[in-house]
Parts: structure tokens; C-alpha cells; sequence
């Protein structure tokens, strides 16, 4: 595997993205609106809360958050499960599996040019907007420089996530029950719909163990500097979370994929 | 020449004729069935976990009680049953429409639009109607809301009202495909909009509050047909004529849907 | 309505695509790029088609033939000129349309994918509001036609992709329609099906006088069914005449092989009008040994390819 391949799978995912050239545009509106919800559901439960104040988030804090964490959840996702159910049920999956290199790095890498693109499109530009609105809320300093290592660990945490999940179509076809589990999770327990802070504390603190917080929550409280990231060791902490788990779902990954992929050759599913 | 027949009693018979077919083959699927029951079960799960960690911090939104604010819940998950039911094959309107197999549809002496829809039946809508309904009658007996057989009927002709516009939504969501490429986003995001139909309207203000009720209503979803009930004594305007203004949004929604199939051009094939 | 089951007269129909550029710099150009262009898919075609006729409906990939068929079938509008099906004009009547005609899109299965295959008949004879004789009447047919027990009770999805074409055949005719549209009904399949199916068409059409279009790369389907080919290139209709016709205006082409003394074979074609075909023989002969002869009619497939060339216009 030469970086050049790579480097071709990664602008080929960049001119297929650029393509929906529509598509990108309305998908930026539609994040529009879906913010304008979030911002008058937070303004109006904060006005009824009586404190500016809640478990250490103002509602301002909370905004960058949730606004962030969309633009994450947008340059973040994938469709790797409807994907691979797609290309099971068409038998297109035969020729994935032939290329000349391995399917995990495929796939990873082929989605790299849509990252790049909606990291671009996305979430550079929310990003400059909350700067705008907040006047400079966010602190620019070396968080950004650690908010952008969490942020390729979250991908990879995320990558893993999806292959793991992927990887159970080879077993059934149900592709839309498996899915919508894997998105509920995700979306409730890794702080994107819900700021973790506002967890009850028993509950929040085994979320705070779990994979899903490394993809959202991680990220975020790094750059807004929440969470002891502000310290060092909280920021080791955060980050040698994310490692572990990188590391722990990179190997499930792996092996599950390579088991379930030998499985279904031998059996001419 | 005598074949022009085609009235309401037909399409009918046709319905559910395929509906049978439909569910008789999905019993040979169990595995598929249970595993989207689960996930089924578990957003709702999730839904309704997100409620309780906002009630948990905030007592009230926007004037609103814990109770009145799951009565709305409830009214909003059984009304969005019948799109999770009926409705269903919109998602896979786009797939179709990029691969060219749309054009299956038109070759038939009947509404494209019915053909296309009656295709998928989707039980698991079902269990969602169960656990809303459950959650409904909890709420009403909290509040101390009168039963009695006009109350029913009226809670039921609000209940269609509602859905019909979450059905508007979605139609209106999924037939962008047939214009602009790659708007699948569109779908997935007003999916999303659909969470925030269980807060009170009341919450936005200005030129959004017009948006959320006439350009995207989901200010229909639960708020206004639901306070027919709720506050019997002080029915805004819009809550009595929304009935006939769902109809209206589910006319237009099916206009344009069918608009994009005479626009298509079936370059796809 | 006489006799016509299809009459196209100067029909023509344009696209608009947008001008793609390369490369990645033409990708983010493209965003926001409002350069179209025209593509004229169909470019005044005449054509009548006189009712059970059976028809050869040919041309190269993106001729314009599957356009035009979508323009039979009322799914596009035509940009200019008159189109009429069984006397209706199909885009703006597409369901009235459709009660008159089936059609059968290659490798899409119309079928409900889950049902079996008498499911889907079922509800195809609700839908058509086919009555209960003619119904029955009709798989009687096809019984006598060909062998349907083992797939009328298969769902559409475990069916070989032989069968499903089978199937798919079966339903485009349940209705009786007057005209059935077949794109490339045999693709993919093996000679011993490409013959059940070829002669199921030909058996329906002879038993329901039912007009058919055929669209077709096989010339073994054009040869099997077709007495009269249309074939159009670049939107245009470029011959419109008997299958004799166009093997006798080519009747003086031969394919000359001769084996020779290394047990190779060498093929010529010849034109016989204006080459003697003794004198190659012994131009040959001269200069090296000729072991075999053999002399070969050509073959429709040779002659569309002539055409495709542009030897017949």
C-alpha cells in the first residue's frame, strides 16, 4: 500500500463528493435550520431553569457544543452499514473484496475524501460562524492543535464503530434494525444530542468509560476546554481514553471482520 | 375503454391485497423482524431517556410541566406512526431514482405515487404506536383529563391531523431526490426535525415560529392539534383548522412529489 | 385508429447535462458552474408500426433506443413532435397507456421481489383488472407454452436470473396487452433459455397477434423473431426495412475461409460484386497450400455492424 494509492482513493472520494454539487448546499441548509431548533429549544429551557448556569455549562457553553457537535456529526458520518448491506445483496461485495488491498483500509480510505470535504464544507464553516457570533468564546490556542488529534482518533474510533456494526450484515439482512441501534447509541450516549454534563452523575460516569463518548464528547471538551482538559493530566486522560480504544476497537475490528469474512467464503454466502 | 374505473374502492382492494402478500413474506423473515423490533424499541427507549435527563435538570420548558410535556411526547410518537408505517418506502426512493430501477413504477395503469408506496408495509411502526399510546394514557391520567366519547373522537381526528403533515414532511423530503443528487441528508435531517416536534411551539419566536408552522410544520406534529385537548377552554385558531391544513400539506406534498416523476428524467438506466 | 399500433412522426427529444470538467480544480469549478449543454438524444425519427408486427429494434449503446422506448411508454415527454400508441398519446395519458401495453426492462425485475410468482400475477390481474377467464385463459396459454410449475410458487428473489426473465416475460403479457416492450430480454442468459424465451415470444405473439419491440445487442433474437429491423444511431433512424432486405443488400458479401497447410484458418470478406471469388482462391493456392474451403453467409450481426459503420446510408 503506496501513500500515492492512498492519496488517489482520498481525491476520488473528494471529486465523487463534489458531484452532488446540489446536494452539498442543501445539506448545509438543512444544518441551518436543524441549529435554529436546537438554539430556541436550549434558549427556552434555560429561561424556564431560572440559572444561567447548570452543571457548569452556560447556555452559551452549551450552544458551541451542541452546534459543534453537529458539525462533527455531519463531517464525521458514514455509510458504511448501508453500504456493505448494498453490496451484500448485489454481490458487489465480491469485488471489494478482491482489490488489492485490504477491505478495512478500502473502505477507510475511500471515505477519507468525503471527510475532507465536508470537514471543509461543514465544519470549518460552522466553526468560523460560533466564532463570529460568540466573539471569540472559543479560545485559540493549542486546543485547536488538540482538538484536531482527537478529532482523527474519533474518526477512527467512529471508522471502527461502523465496521464493527457493518461486519454483523454479513450475518443478517435485518441492515435497518442494526443500524438504528447503532445510530440511537451512539447519538444518545457520545454527548451529540444531549451535552454529557447534563447526565445524571451515575449514569454519566459509566458513559464517560464507554466508546461513544471518545467520538463527541472527547473532541469537544477539548477545544472548549471542559472536562479537565485544561489541565495536563485531564487532557492525558481524554486522550489515553481515546487511545485505548482505538487500539482495543482497531483489533475487535480486525479480527471480527477476518473471522466473519473467512466464515462466509467457506460457506459461498 | 370500459377500464377507467379506478376509484377509491380500488386502490383499496389493491392495498390490502399487497399488504397481505407483504406481511406474509416478512413472517418468513423472523430474524429480521425481531432484530428491527429491538431497534425499534430501543430509539424509544433512547427518546425517552433524553426526556427524562432534560426533566431531571429542568423542571418545566417554556411553562410546560413534566406531564403535559410527555402528553405531547406521546401525541408526537403516535402520530408518527402511520409515516413509520405506511410511508416507509420514501427512503428508498433515492436508491431507486440514482439506479434507474424507479422507472418500474411507471408502467403501470395506476398512481405512481400509490404503487410506490404500497410496496412496503412496515410492521415495526407498530411497536412505537404501543409504547406512545402507553405513554398517552399515563400523561392523560396524570393531568386528570375527562374521558368520554367525543373527547376520543376528537383526540383521534387530531391524531390523523398530526400525521399528516409528519406524512407531508417526509414526501416532501424524500421527492427532493428527484431534483437534486445526493440529498439523502434532506431525509435524515427532517427525520431529526421530527424530535423537536414534541416541544411546545410556543418555544420560537419571529420568523422561525412562521417557518416551523408553515414551511416545515412540525409545529403540527403535536403542539397545535394536541392543544385541542389539552387546554379545551383556550384552542388557538390554527388547531381547529388544522385538519383541514394537514390535508392541504399532504395534497401539496403528493403534488410535488409527483411533479419530480414527470421531471425525472430516468438518465439512470 | 386503422391498423398502426405505434406512429411516430419527426419525434425528437433533448437533454440538458451539465458540462463536467476534469480533475479536481474542475470538480470545485463545476459547484457552481451553470454551463449546460444540449444533447439530442432523439432526432426526428418517423416510425409506424403496424399492429402484431414484430419488430427489431437496433443501434449501438446510447443510440437513443431505450429514449425512444421511454417515450412509447408515456415515462418522457417528448421535446418535438407527434407520438401516438394505440391512438393515445402516452405522455400525457401515461395510465391509460399502460393498460395497453407491458413492457420488460432486461435485468429490472418489475415483480415484487418477496412475492411468489402467483402472487404476483394475482395482483397484476387486480391491477389490470383482468377478468377471472381471461386470467385463467391466459396461464392456460402459457402452460402449452412453456413449463411454469416449478416457478410459480418461487419468490422473485431466489429465482435464477433465467427465470426471472421468464417471469418478468409472463407478466408483461398477463394482461394482454397490444404491445409489449422486450429490452434485452436475453442478456445474460445461456443458449438453452435464450431459446425457451425466444420461442415463448414467438408462441405468444402468433396466439395474441400482440405487437413487440424488440431492443436487442443479440442477433440470434433479431434472427429468431424479427422480420422487420429499425436501426438507429446517434438519435437518428438509420434503416427501417425486411430482415430480407437487409441480408440481400449484403447478399454479395461471403466469408471466404481457407485452412492451410499449417491447420490455420484465414478469413476475407469478399464483395463479390467487385472481387471474383475463384481468383482469390488461386491467388492463394499459388502461394501456399490450401487444405479446406469453406464459404459463409454473413450474418445479420456482421450487417448491422456494416451499417453501424456507415456502408448502407
Amino acid at each position: 500500500m503506496t501513500p500515492r494509492k492512498l492519496i488517489a482513493l482520498t481525491r476520488a472520494g473528494i471529486m465523487e463528493s463534489l458531484q452532488f454539487r446540489l446536494g452539498t448546499f442543501v445539506t448545509l441548509f438543512a444544518n441551518l435550520i436543524y441549529l435554529v431548533l436546537v438554539y430556541y429549544l436550549w434558549k427556552a429551557i434555560y429561561a424556564s431553569s431560572g440559572t444561567d448556569v447548570v452543571n457548569g455549562m452556560t447556555f452559551n457553553d452549551t450552544m458551541i457544543y451542541l452546534i459543534l457537535a453537529t458539525a462533527l456529526f455531519n463531517f464525521l458520518e458514514m455509510f458504511i452499514v448501508w453500504d456493505m448491506s448494498r453490496s451484500i445483496q448485489s454481490g458487489k461485495i465480491i469485488l471489494d473484496l478482491l482489490k488489492p488491498m485490504t477491505f478495512r483500509k478500502y473502505t477507510f480510505w475511500s471515505y477519507s475524501g468525503s471527510h475532507v470535504v465536508s470537514f471543509v464544507l461543514t465544519f470549518i464553516p460552522t466553526f468560523v460562524v460560533v466564532m463570529i457570533v460568540t466573539k471569540g468564546a472559543i479560545h485559540m490556542g493549542l486546543n485547536l492543535l488538540w482538538f484536531a488529534i482527537a478529532t482523527v482518533l474519533a474518526l477512527i474510533i467512529n471508522f471502527n464503530i461502523e465496521m464493527i456494526v457493518a461486519t454483523i450484515c454479513l450475518y443478517t439482512e435485518s441492515t435497518w434494525g442494526i443500524n438504528i441501534v447503532k445510530e440511537t447509541i451512539v447519538l444518545l450516549l457520545s454527548g451529540a444530542s444531549i451535552p454529557l454534563a447534563f447526565f445524571p452523575d451515575k449514569l454519566g460516569t459509566v458513559v464517560r468509560y464507554l466508546p461513544f463518548r471518545a467520538v463527541y464528547d472527547t473532541p469537544l471538551s477539548i477545544l472548549l476546554e471542559k472536562n479537565g482538559s485544561d489541565t495536563i493530566s485531564g487532557l492525558l486522560s481524554l486522550f489515553g481514553m481515546q487511545l485505548i480504544w482505538v487500539v482495543v476497537l482497531t483489533i475487535a475490528g480486525t479480527l471480527f471482520w477476518n473471522h466473519s469474512v473467512r466464515k462466509i467464503t467457506v460457506n459461498g454466502g | 375503454m370500459e377500464k377507467n374505473k379506478r376509484g377509491l374502492g380500488f386502490y383499496l382492494r389493491i392495498y390490502r391485497k399487497v399488504l397481505v402478500q407483504d406481511l406474509k413474506s416478512k413472517m418468513s423473515y423472523r430474524a429480521d423482524f425481531v432484530i428491527s423490533t429491538i431497534g425499534m424499541i430501543m430509539t424509544n427507549l433512547a427518546g425517552f431517556i433524553t426526556f427524562l435527563i432534560l426533566f431531571g435538570k429542568f423542571p418545566s420548558i417554556n411553562g410546560w410541566d413534566y406531564h403535559h410535556m410527555l402528553f405531547l411526547y406521546a401525541f408526537s410518537l403516535i402520530a408518527l406512526t402511520p409515516v413509520q408505517c405506511f410511508f416507509d418506502n420514501n427512503w428508498n426512493l433515492r436508491f431507486m431514482v440514482q439506479s434507474g430501477d424507479f422507472i418500474k413504477y411507471c408502467f403501470r395503469p395506476i398512481n405512481v405515487f400509490f404503487y410506490f408506496i404500497s410496496e412496503v408495509f412496515d410492521v415495526k411502526g407498530l411497536g412505537q404506536l404501543a409504547f406512545g399510546v402507553g405513554t398517552l394514557v399515563y400523561a392523560w391520567n396524570k393531568i386528570g383529563l375527562v374521558v368520554s366519547v367525543p373527547i376520543i373522537l376528537k383526540l383521534l381526528l387530531y391524531l390523523l391531523t398530526a400525521s399528516l403533515f409528519m406524512i407531508a414532511i417526509m414526501n416532501a423530503a424524500a421527492a427532493t431526490c428527484f431534483w437534486i443528487q445526493g440529498s439523502g441528508y434532506v431525509m435524515v435531517i427532517m427525520f431529526r426535525f421530527k424530535d423537536f416536534a414534541k416541544y411546545p411551539a410556543s418555544i420560537f419566536s419571529g420568523i422561525f415560529r412562521v417557518i416551523f408552522t408553515f414551511v416545515i410544520p412540525i409545529a403540527f406534529v403535536a403542539y397545535y392539534p394536541s392543544l385541542v385537548l389539552l387546554d379545551p377552554g383556550n384552542v388557538p385558531l390554527l388547531s381547529w383548522i388544522s385538519p383541514a391544513l394537514g390535508i392541504l400539506f399532504f395534497y401539496l406534498s403528493y403534488k410535488f412529489w409527483m411533479l419530480g416523476v414527470r421531471r425525472y428524467d430516468f438518465t439512470g438506466s | 385508429m386503422g391498423n398502426e399500433a405505434i406512429v411516430m412522426k419527426d419525434l425528437c427529444k433533448d437533454f440538458k447535462v451539465l458540462n463536467r470538467h476534469e480533475g479536481l480544480k474542475g470538480s470545485i469549478r463545476d459547484l457552481f458552474s451553470r454551463d449546460y449543454k444540449t444533447v439530442s438524444a432523439v432526432r426526428n425519427v418517423d416510425l409506424t408500426v403496424n399492429k402484431g408486427e414484430m419488430i427489431g429494434y437496433l443501434g449501438p449503446n446510447g443510440a437513443g433506443k431505450s429514449t425512444t422506448i421511454k417515450m412509447m411508454t408515456g415515462v418522457l415527454e417528448p421535446t418535438s413532435g407527434e407520438i401516438l400508441v394505440n391512438g393515445v398519446v402516452p405522455y400525457i395519458n401515461r395510465k391509460k397507456n399502460c393498460e395497453n401495453i407491458g413492457v420488460v426492462f432486461g435485468q429490472r425485475s418489475q415483480l415484487w421481489w418477496s412475492l411468489p410468482l402467483i402472487e404476483s400475477f394475482k395482483l397484476l390481474r387486480d391491477i389490470y383488472m383482468v377478468s377471472e377467464k381471461d386470467y385463467q385463459d391466459m396461464l392456460e396459454l402459457y402452460r402449452s407454452l412453456v413449463d411454469i410449475e416449478p416457478i410459480l410458487h418461487k419468490p422473485v428473489r431466489q429465482m435464477s436470473l433465467g427465470q426471472r426473465t421468464l417471469s418478468d416475460i409472463l407478466a408483461a403479457f398477463l394482461h394482454n396487452p397490444d404491445i409489449v416492450f422486450l429490452d434485452e430480454p436475453t442478456i445474460g442468459l445461456d443458449v438453452s433459455m435464450k431459446a425457451k424465451i425466444r420461442s415463448l415470444i414467438a408462441g405468444l405473439n402468433e396466439q395474441k397477434n400482440t405487437t413487440v419491440i424488440l431492443t436487442t445487442h443479440d442477433m440470434g433474437d433479431v434472427d429468431a423473431l424479427c422480420k422487420r429491423i429499425v436501426i438507429i444511431d446517434k438519435g437518428q433512424k438509420i434503416y427501417d426495412n425486411d430482415i430480407e432486405h437487409l441480408k440481400s443488400y449484403f447478399g454479395s458479401y461471403r466469408t471466404l475461409r481457407l485452412k492451410l497447410d499449417d491447420d490455420t484458418w484465414e478469413e476475407t470478406l469478399i464483395d463479390e460484386s467487385k472481387t471474383d471469388i475463384m481468383e482469390v482462391i488461386n491467388r492463394a493456392d499459388r502461394q501456399k497450400k490450401i487444405r479446406d474451403i469453406e464459404l459463409i453467409e454473413i450474418s445479420t450481426e456482421e450487417v448491422i455492424k456494416k451499417i453501424y459503420e456507415g456502408e448502407a446510408s
